[in-house]
């Protein structure tokens, strides 16, 4: 009881000024603390219908492969996955001869930051004005006009995260969008996921840098960046939390001053924001993730990890996530020692998080191509991999990338009714995705112009 | 001294047996039975046929009796012509970002520039796209600073030092939007020098008719001036970049006036003037996936152009997207213009037979005579699923393995020692 009115003595205070404090005696100013949604959705779902696909070929994305399966939308949620389903009521969609999905989800794409036509004024993905802005965010860049969403959409893409280039240590917040036309990008900004920051390995930010004669300029000048910043981040966070605990307790403390780009990364130590690193080599991945240990927080996904195969054991252990092109290669150095099983090399290790991701407006177009050349070169070279493991890398682990595995990813029941229906194998070059759900709403549709969306952009070009 | 000698006569000799063991090797006859040929020829898809190659070319299909070294029962597998490239950098760039690794431009690079003198074909980028069934490539310089780009070659993919087939086979010049200054000046640059080589070849001409005893005032011609004579007589091809339908117009009006053998290459906006480039018989050289709005150049893109154009009439080659590293995804994005409204047959010409025809290479068709660049499929070629079973540049069998697959056994054997010690 005393507990109680202690708190609520607290919540008074925190909102008036007036009021004199309770215990112990000193006079408290108001609560600070960190709004951590300033820009939230505004996303709704487009218009809803309960439905049932019939006769499909499912790939749940869990793993499972169901034939001759139904898959029942309710309130824009997965009501039930199974054979012989039926109810009142519901749109019915029969899906013989057609494969179902997941919808497909980019775990990297600058779609919008850096969008079509590439114009520098909308060149907007990279803050290439210090090795640390970690106090940007890509989603203040977002153009929802960028006709590159709507290709995506055709192409199954239901959720994608957008990130900021890779020229800094530090290059900013990304932000995970639902791939529905918007005018804004709150409008497509999905509700509650997880933020993401933005690191960078290699050869980018010391290209970028030492170019300038700026730390980094090696390396070894990436890690002592990173570090740097991380110790900086330590030192804020436990000035907030004293701040915090001395509020707490009564006391009327000096509220630290606030700092965008330590914002971010003490999100990271507080474990709400998650990294996603572009990372090619080995010996910088494990390095990362020794960073991660030496200041607490989870060293996320690495992005682009070419040479994640040399160290599959040590990601699979540290519970990475890795996202991987199928075979992209040579632009670089730190790209020269790509193979193309490498997604399947990661996967096959136990609690693995193989991912296959676009950073590209063309391939995420096709991204289950993408993960259809892994498949089938690995399996060329000695695995017996199928059409239900492979689309996880393009659907759960992607989830998981991003904090999302609870809500997208499968066909599981209660979770967002997203899913692709394509005209056959998606993992065959000839595929076509015909329909695409997101939360139980139809987005995209092959042969129904109502369902094919322009951009501002193209409208009324000749 | 003279132990020496004796030595290097007996590694000579060594050297010249081996030499004529090779050369047998390579002379080997072989036939290829019960194979699903696609021939790009007015014969079409022959099943269950019978090829023979000898020295380098093919010489017979479906001959009444089997002489050979050597028969390959195809088991009905598909057998087609090998793959052509174009317009990448293949064997002028190892690595994109390492500039020591870059061959395909310089800042002096002129309509002269002959990029062949840098090919490496021991880069390992060969034998990675040969896992794509390609077998030749039309390579294309990035130029530098002035308005012609250079000039193209062609090799093999054999990775011997000996696979450049043709140099200098066409002059390049890229067209369109500029960072800085107009595109009217380009258009107009190219016109005049065009212009200015006609009128000083007509002129040298009526001063041989005048005088043919004291022509001695008469300069030779440069070397550049010679390459765009070449143009004018249609000795030389143009391939000219370019994406907006006025750039394209514009060519095509520069094509007539001086009977260019013009070549379009990007051409994003040729559905738009496609009735023009088949009136003109021109060939486009473009690529399947290349839909997004680039620029304000090419806003009609779309994954069905293709399938357009080829209605059309018009001829149609296919080129990846930019970069030479991914140039085996060739055959994946003729399956994308499948799958966007082309016939298998059209999108298989644009990798071999219109390839073949536009940069006039006996490759690109399965008949006797030509070259015996060819792939066996265990396969549809375009699907993500199939592989090359074995392959065929001049007649001989190359590998499919590469530096890649080299890594991966690496990283995927068990041992007790570090990778390092796998080989």
């Amino acid at each position: 009881m005393q507990k109680k009115s202690f708190q609520l003595c607290l919540l008074i205070a925190s909102i008036s000024l007036s009021l004199t404090a309770c215990v112990p005696s000193e006079k408290q100013d108001p609560k600070l603390s960190i709004n951590k949604n300033p820009y939230p959705s505004t996303y709704k779902a487009l218009p809803q219908q309960s439905t049932l696909f019939t006769n499909a070929t499912v790939l749940t994305g869990t793993g499972e492969r169901i034939n001759n399966a139904d898959v029942l939308f309710v309130d824009g949620k997965v009501k039930e996955v199974g054979t012989h389903l039926a109810m009142e009521g519901v749109f019915v969609i029969d899906a013989t001869g057609k494969w179902i999905t997941p919808g497909i989800i980019d775990v990297h794409s600058h779609l919008g930051v850096y969008p079509s036509p590439k114009v520098e004024s909308h060149s907007d993905g990279n803050e290439m004005t210090s090795p640390n802005t970690s106090e940007v965010w890509a989603e203040h860049s977002v153009w929802p006009q960028d006709p590159g969403f709507q290709t995506a959409r055709a192409g199954g893409i239901t959720t994608l995260q957008i990130l900021p280039g890779s020229a800094n240590l530090f290059g900013g917040r990304g932000v995970t969008l639902r791939n529905v036309p918007s005018q804004t990008m709150q409008g497509m900004k999905f509700i509650d996921a997880p933020y993401g920051l933005k690191m960078a390995c290699g050869e980018n930010p010391k290209r970028v840098y030492g170019s300038r004669k700026l730390l980094p300029s090696t390396r070894m000048g990436n890690v002592a960046g990173y570090r740097s910043a991380w110790l900086a981040a330590t030192e804020y966070k436990r000035a907030w939390n004293k701040y915090d605990s001395d509020y707490a307790a009564g006391k009327n403390p000096k509220a630290p001053s606030r700092d965008l780009e330590l914002d971010t990364l003490m999100g990271v130590l507080d474990g709400e924001i998650r990294i996603h690193n572009h990372c090619y080599k080995a010996e910088e991945m494990a390095v990362m993730i020794d960073v991660g240990k030496e200041f607490n927080y989870n060293s996320g996904t690495f992005h682009h990890g070419i040479e994640a195969y040399k160290i599959a054991d040590l990601l699979a252990e540290n519970g990475n996530c890795v996202a991987m092109w199928p075979d992209w290669w040579g632009f670089k150095m730190e790209a020269f020692d790509m193979v193309e099983e490498n997604v399947a090399i990661v996967d096959a290790v136990k609690n693995s998080c193989a991912i296959v991701h676009s950073d590209s407006e063309t391939t995420i177009q096709r991204l289950n191509q993408e993960a259809g050349k892994v498949l089938y070169r690995a399996n060329d070279n000695g695995f017996e991999l199928k059409e239900e493991d492979a689309i996880k890398w393009i659907t759960l682990n992607a989830a998981k990338s991003l904090g999302l595995s609870d809500k997208i990813g499968s066909l599981e029941i209660g979770k967002n009714g997203d899913l692709v229906l394509w005209n056959s194998n998606p993992f065959s070059v000839y595929a076509q995705a015909e329909q695409v759900f997101v939360d139980g709403a139809k987005v995209y549709d092959r042969f129904d112009e109502n369902y094919q969306a322009k951009s501002d952009f193209l409208l009324g070009q000749e | 001294m003279k132990n020496i000698k004796i030595i290097q006569i007996i590694l000579v000799s060594i050297m010249l047996v081996c030499s004529l063991v090779i050369n047998v090797v390579n002379a080997e006859r072989i036939a290829i039975t019960n194979a699903t040929i696609h021939t790009l020829t007015s014969d079409g898809v022959l099943t269950q046929a019978t090829i023979v190659i000898d020295n380098g070319k093919i010489v017979a299909i479906n001959p009444k009796e089997i002489k050979a070294d050597n028969t390959i029962d195809a088991q009905g597998q598909i057998l087609t012509p090998g793959f052509i490239a174009s317009m990448n950098s293949l064997g002028l760039i190892e690595v994109g970002a390492v500039a020591r690794t870059r061959d395909s431009s310089d800042k002096k690079a002129d309509i002269t520039f002959d990029a062949s003198l840098a090919f490496n074909p021991k880069s390992s980028l060969i034998a990675y796209t040969r896992k794509g069934g390609i077998t030749s490539s039309v390579v294309a310089p990035k130029g530098g600073e002035g308005l012609f780009a250079g000039q193209t070659f062609v090799v093999n993919l054999s990775g011997e030092f000996d696979s450049i087939i043709i140099k200098q086979n066409a002059v390049l010049i890229y067209l369109g939007a500029k960072v800085k200054g107009s595109r009217a000046l380009s258009l107009q640059s190219l016109d005049n020098k065009l212009a200015d080589a006609q009128i000083k070849l007509d002129k040298a001409r009526k001063s041989k008719k005048k005088s043919k005893k004291d022509n001695k005032d008469e300069k030779e011609p440069e070397r550049d001036e010679l390459v765009i004579n070449a143009l004018l007589s249609g000795d030389k091809t143009l391939l000219a970049y370019a994406d907006r339908a006025t750039d394209i117009l514009a060519l095509l009006a520069l094509k007539k006036k001086y009977g260019l053998d013009l070549v379009l290459v990007g051409a994003s906006d040729a559905v738009l003037v496609s009735t023009q480039i088949v009136a003109q018989n021109v060939p486009v050289i473009v690529s399947s996936i290349d839909n997004l709005p680039n620029s304000f150049d090419s806003l009609h893109g779309s994954l069905a152009n293709i399938a357009i154009l080829v209605k059309a009439g018009v001829k149609v080659l296919l080129t990846s997207n930019g970069e030479s590293h991914n140039l085996n995804q060739l055959r994946y994005d003729a399956g994308v213009a499948v799958a966007n409204g082309l016939s298998k047959t059209d999108a298989m010409a644009m990798l071999t037979a219109n390839v073949a025809d536009v940069f006039k290479l006996n490759s690109g068709r399965i008949a006797v005579g030509k070259d015996a660049d060819i792939v066996l499929w265990n396969a549809d070629p375009f699907e993500l699923s199939s592989r090359v079973v074995t392959m065929w540049i001049n007649g001989k069998e190359v590998s499919t393995q590469s530096r890649q697959d080299k890594l991966r056994e690496r990283y995927t054997t068990k041992s007790n020692m570090p990778r390092a010690y796998i080989k």
